[in-house]
């Protein structure tokens, strides 16, 4: 009985453990434009950027998509080869996975961040500022 | 057939429901995905609540309660896990993202109930299995805030709440038209319903296996 009771509470204190070390890990899952701007990181270092994709930004080029992201203050150019997802659009939060050379974010890998609205075809829509970040 | 009235409701309201027209039709997952995961918090709380009672009363009835609840609890997160991430693949692009605070945590909240159900196979004896993993229905219980947190505390892909916020609370006004509100409200009527009958279910199992241990002169005649 002493045995698995250990057992147990060991395997909970792991589970605990393994979580807030996940967690406190992740804090930053990806970086801010006006922050990326400011860390110093080299040219090779792969980073995750997040910002929304600045209206009249998108271009295409040969096999890459070019376009400008922002997060209010900052913008960068996005030169992207990669899937693109079909919610990719103007306006619309991304996170990119790649290197940035002299302001400009190479990135092979995207990730559309859709916000917290739902709109349907004939319903009405809300205003709630929920994006803080 | 009092499981498979409003779970038959519930999935042809997911199916024939209003969606955001931005999103397109995948966004119908929110009916499934949203409502699933709040009945496995549900059922987690009940579990938790159970083995509380349990652990000061020691009696049978409460333990199969708590098994019940953690048994649907685990069932609704695995419905949640697979319609999330077939969302994820329709709208962010991808199936799953190693690293995201939510998505890690929804995967461990699985793995310390599925580890619940396992530890009721450590012992033979079953009221020691039973005060055992009363201790994971109590302590398991703190990663529900966490969880329902993570998106405000760390930076994640997934959306942030949209009934379960602040601002919804404090404004009364949920950031969806109202056709997708009450769809998503009914949804969640309906879930808890299938989960109500379901934990019925799990729990006559459950009630067999005390019944068995209490009488096991019952048992030997069979």
């Amino acid at each position: 009985m002493k045995k698995n009771f250990i057992i147990v509470l060991l395997g909970i204190g792991l589970i605990i453990y393994a979580s807030t070390i996940i967690a406190s890990r992740n804090t930053i899952y990806y970086y801010t434009t006006s922050e990326t701007l400011e860390i110093n990181i080299s040219d090779s270092e792969r980073i995750k950027l997040g910002g929304f994709v600045v209206e009249d930004s998108i271009s295409k080029d040969g096999g890459f998509t070019i376009f400008t992201i922002t997060d209010g203050n900052k913008d960068i150019e996005i030169i992207f080869d990669g899937f693109v997802p079909d919610l990719f659009q103007e306006n619309m939060g991304v996170i990119l996975d790649g290197t940035l050379n002299d302001d400009t974010f190479y990135a092979d890998d995207m990730l559309v961040k859709h916000d917290n609205e739902y709109v349907s075809s004939d319903g009405e829509t809300y205003n709630v500022e929920n994006y803080s970040e | 057939m009092m499981l498979y009235g409003p779970l038959i409701v519930w999935l042809g309201l997911s199916f024939f429901g209003p969606y955001d027209v931005t999103q397109g039709v995948y966004s119908k997952l929110l009916y499934i995905h949203v409502p699933t995961v709040w009945v496995a918090y549900l059922g987690y709380t009940l579990t938790f609540l159970y083995s509380v009672l349990y652990f000061f009363t020691k009696k049978n009835k409460y333990d199969s309660l708590a098994m019940a609840n953690a048994k649907s609890g685990v069932v609704f997160t695995v419905v949640t896990l697979l319609a999330g991430s077939y969302w994820g693949k329709q709208t962010w692009g991808t199936w799953w993202v190693w690293g995201d605070a939510r998505l890690n945590l929804t995967a461990i909240l699985l793995l310390v109930y599925l580890g619940y159900i396992a530890s009721r196979q450590f012992n033979k004896d079953l009221a020691k299995t039973a005060r055992n993993s009363s201790f994971i229905g109590i302590f398991g219980v703190i990663q529900i805030p966490i969880l329902h947190f993570s998106v405000i505390w760390w930076r994640s892909v997934h959306q942030q709440a949209s009934i379960l916020s602040q601002e919804t609370v404090a404004s009364g006004d949920a950031p969806m038209s109202t056709d997708i509100l009450v769809t998503l409200l009914l949804s969640v009527l309906l879930v808890t319903l299938v989960h109500v009958f379901l934990t019925k279910k799990f729990r006559i199992t459950n009630d067999i296996l005390w019944d068995d241990y209490l009488n096991p002169k019952s048992r030997a005649k069979i």
